[in-house]
């Protein structure tokens, strides 16, 4: 036991102290914090200056009618609004080539965003065209349409014999849906998408830890097989116990690194208030859904068992190969197995409860990362809960099992790597 | 004497195939200092590995320190120098040497007690320099080295088992290495080594067992071995060049089967039925002027040659210094 404890400690000690570790550990609450307040903080910035800049175009109107005014009115943000308001240009069918055409250079030139034709069939309520530097942008353009629309409408109503104020009054609605998301502990925060953005980040953040700290348990193993320093190691412990404390201890840097992260990542969410504050944006675009205390230890579960799972993999990978160029080859059925789960992340997103984000999250070389993502967004029935767990738990001990009979042979041979008949003959060896 | 420190009865280990190690059996009586001589893939390491239950044998008995050699309470009482000597890179050498002990069943504190003790007396720490807190990279080969054998021995073995220990080493680090040997063997302990240099075992060791292709060639107390080797040599120095009569006698087949002619010096090695005494008076009559007529003991050198073969031996040094 003793033994054992000297061998997790130098694997911890090692790497905590090294200043890859810091500098990681430090980074990525930088750049959480970046992802949490950057877009809030951006946006906040562009809807300052947002309007003004829709605005800035040039409309064409071959419509006959008022309607470019209204829609410049609408644009620079009401009738009373005083704001930079859209040039209105009225044109024929005869002359609409020649406007556009000079428009276009104008677009080119940089002085407007670009130019909104209007014509009878916009009169018609059925199409507007517009043509710009920003028709990507997804704002600008559901801005211009509502505003188009808008107008129409009005023209409409006026026409039929309301005056300005009361069709203005009936028009102005714009109804945003505020969803919520009900499970079996009642109504909790947030919505499906916070639900889903959650889901995203815990299932990167297990991809990541499993995967960086695996491939460090295989450089591990590696490095003791190159620098021959295995040989002395085991003549005073045994094989599967040098294996057990390198990965419990390269496990437990993982899980202080994710500690300290979840830590200042929880520091930042709960300051989010007097952040943004200062930037003058709003709330974050998301918030962290409420899974429960229970929740919580499943994941942590999931991710011990899943470290486990592919530590083992990895460590039996590093015991058969005798340099870095072979380790990347030998790796590749490890990490295909891992990235399985990220491959299909974008159904699982869709369809949270979908035959395929079951069947993955039963898998043992899935679960540790679709599991928990299913947890933080939609509600897992507690059998395949802990179906999925004891499938993890069964799969990590066969991996180690597995690793710790590779391992033992592995890390006395050089020269050629052993073929899979060769990997059999080593696990059945006595 | 009570058990032996190392007892090995009928030991078979095969590879894909090939026999590295067939039906071996030794003893290496306690307090000794115990030689292992052979040409490479002899079968040295391959036995040493199951000795230290780092592999496991097919078939056989191997007996350490009084219990079975997978006993895990013997671990502690065994120190190792395996002979790919390495360290971790890019640890502290006090770090190292920490893990080592601790690995051994020391701990931490006494562990670095040891450690001061043994840099100090190996010259890797002094009033003006120490080394314990570089990185191992940092080191030169033959530091590197130094700390390796600190670490096999910082637990105070009774059983130190050391795989090559002279490869590699300059001649300062080697007499180092040979004044620690006898250090241990004065305190009681008992030394393995394995080497194909044939002069160091001669002066150090007290038994020598020398193996050839996975098979005991030869065993038994050095003095023993080289008296059962009885001297069939002869060295003989002429004050002045041998005339031909002299020569005729030193090629008579009757009483010299061999001879090595350096002019001034010849080796002669006597014929089954020849004595040496036989041999001077035939010289003498023959006038011979001689200097020197010395019947030579054989070195373990010779009798390796002589049973293993020499092309084996050569096989076997190509490679290593």
């Amino acid at each position: 036991m003793d033994k054992l404890m000297a061998v997790i400690r130098r694997e911890y000690f090692e790497r905590v102290r090294s200043r890859w570790f810091v500098i990681a550990t430090l980074f990525g609450p930088i750049l959480f914090g970046a992802l949490m307040f950057l877009p809030s903080i951006l946006t906040a910035r562009d809807q300052a200056k947002g309007p003004a800049d829709v605005a800035r175009i040039v409309i064409l109107d071959a419509s006959g009618s008022a309607l470019g005014e209204r829609v410049a009115a609408a644009l620079s943000g009401g009738v009373s609004a005083s704001g930079k308001s859209a040039a209105v240009r009225p044109a024929t069918s005869a002359t609409l080539a020649s406007e556009e055409e000079a428009a276009t250079s104008l677009v080119i030139a940089d002085s407007v965003r670009g130019y909104l034709v209007l014509d009878s069939a916009t009169l018609a309520g059925r199409t507007a065209r517009y043509a710009g530097s920003n028709t990507t942008a997804m704002l600008d353009m559901s801005t211009l349409e509502r505003a188009v629309q808008r107008s129409v409408q009005l023209m409409r109503m006026e026409a039929a014999g309301l005056d300005q104020a009361t069709s203005a009054q009936l028009t102005a609605v714009n109804v945003s849906m505020v969803t919520e998301r009900l499970s079996e502990r009642g109504r909790t925060d947030g919505n499906a998408f916070s639900g889903f953005l959650f889901g995203i980040g815990v299932a990167m953040l297990l991809y990541m830890t499993i995967f960086i700290y695996g491939l460090n348990v295989m450089r591990g193993v590696l490095e003791e097989k190159q620098s021959r320093v295995a040989e002395v190691v085991v003549a005073s412990i045994s094989p599967s116990k040098l294996l057990i404390g390198k990965v419990v201890g390269v496990g437990s840097v993982g899980l202080t690194q994710l500690t300290i992260w979840i830590g200042l990542g929880w520091v930042m969410y709960s300051l989010r208030d007097k952040v943004l504050s200062r930037f003058d944006a709003g709330g974050l675009p998301f918030a962290v859904p409420d899974i429960g205390v229970l929740g919580g230890v499943f994941i942590l579960l999931f991710f011990v068992f899943g470290f486990l799972f592919y530590a083992g993999l990895f460590a039996a990978v590093g015991a058969t190969v005798n340099s870095e160029q072979e380790a990347q080859q030998a790796q590749m059925p490890v990490v295909l197995l891992l990235l399985v789960s990220v491959m299909f992340l974008q159904n699982i997103l869709m369809q949270p409860d979908g035959t395929l984000a079951v069947l993955l999250s039963i898998l043992p070389f899935s679960a540790p990362i679709v599991m928990p993502m299913r947890l933080s967004m939609t509600d897992v029935p507690m059998t395949q809960l802990l179906g999925s767990l004891a499938s993890v738990i069964v799969g990590a001990v066969a991996a180690t099992w597995l690793a710790s009979r590779i391992y033992r042979v592995g890390l006395l041979m050089y020269g050629k790597r052993p073929t899979v008949r060769e990997l059999a003959k080593w696990v059945s060896r006595r | 004497m009570s058990e032996p420190a190392v007892s090995i009865r009928q030991v078979v280990k095969r590879y894909d195939g090939h026999l590295a190690v067939r039906e071996l059996s030794l003893t290496v009586p306690k307090g000794t200092v115990y030689g292992l001589l052979g040409p490479n893939g002899a079968g040295k390491t391959t036995s040493i590995r199951m000795l230290l239950n780092i592999i496991a044998p097919d078939s056989g008995e191997i007996r350490v320190l009084g219990a079975a050699h997978d006993d895990p309470r013997i671990v502690d009482r065994v120190g190792y120098l395996p002979e790919e000597r390495g360290l971790y890179r890019k640890m502290q050498v006090r770090r190292v040497l920490r893990f080592l002990g601790e690995l051994k069943g020391l701990s931490g504190k006494e562990a670095d007690r040891r450690i001061d003790l043994w840099l100090e007396r190996l010259g890797l720490k002094n009033g003006s320099e120490d080394w314990s807190h570089a990185k191992v990279d940092e080191l030169s080969r033959g530091m590197q080295q130094k700390v390796q054998f600190i670490g096999s021995l910082l637990h105070e073995p009774e059983l130190v088992v050391l795989d090559e220990p002279f490869s590699g080493l300059d001649p300062i680090n080697a007499q180092a290495l040979k004044d620690t040997v006898v250090d241990l063997r004065k305190q009681g302990r008992t030394v393995i080594f394995s080497t194909h240099i044939m002069d160091n075992a001669e002066r150090m060791c007290d038994a020598v067992c020398i193996i050839a292709r996975g098979e005991v060639v030869l065993d038994g107390k050095v003095s023993e071995v080289r008296d059962s080797h009885s001297a069939r040599l002869v060295s003989i120095s002429f004050t002045e060049a041998p005339s031909t009569a002299v020569h005729a006698v030193l090629r008579d087949p009757t009483i010299v089967t061999r001879l090595d002619d350096s002019h001034q010096v010849v080796e002669a090695e006597l014929a089954a039925h020849a004595s040496a005494p036989a041999l001077l008076t035939r010289l003498i009559s023959a006038g011979a002027s001689i200097e020197r007529f010395e019947l030579v003991r054989p070195s373990l050198h010779r009798i390796f040659l002589e049973r293993v073969g020499a092309t084996d031996v050569e096989v076997g040094m190509t490679g290593h210094g």
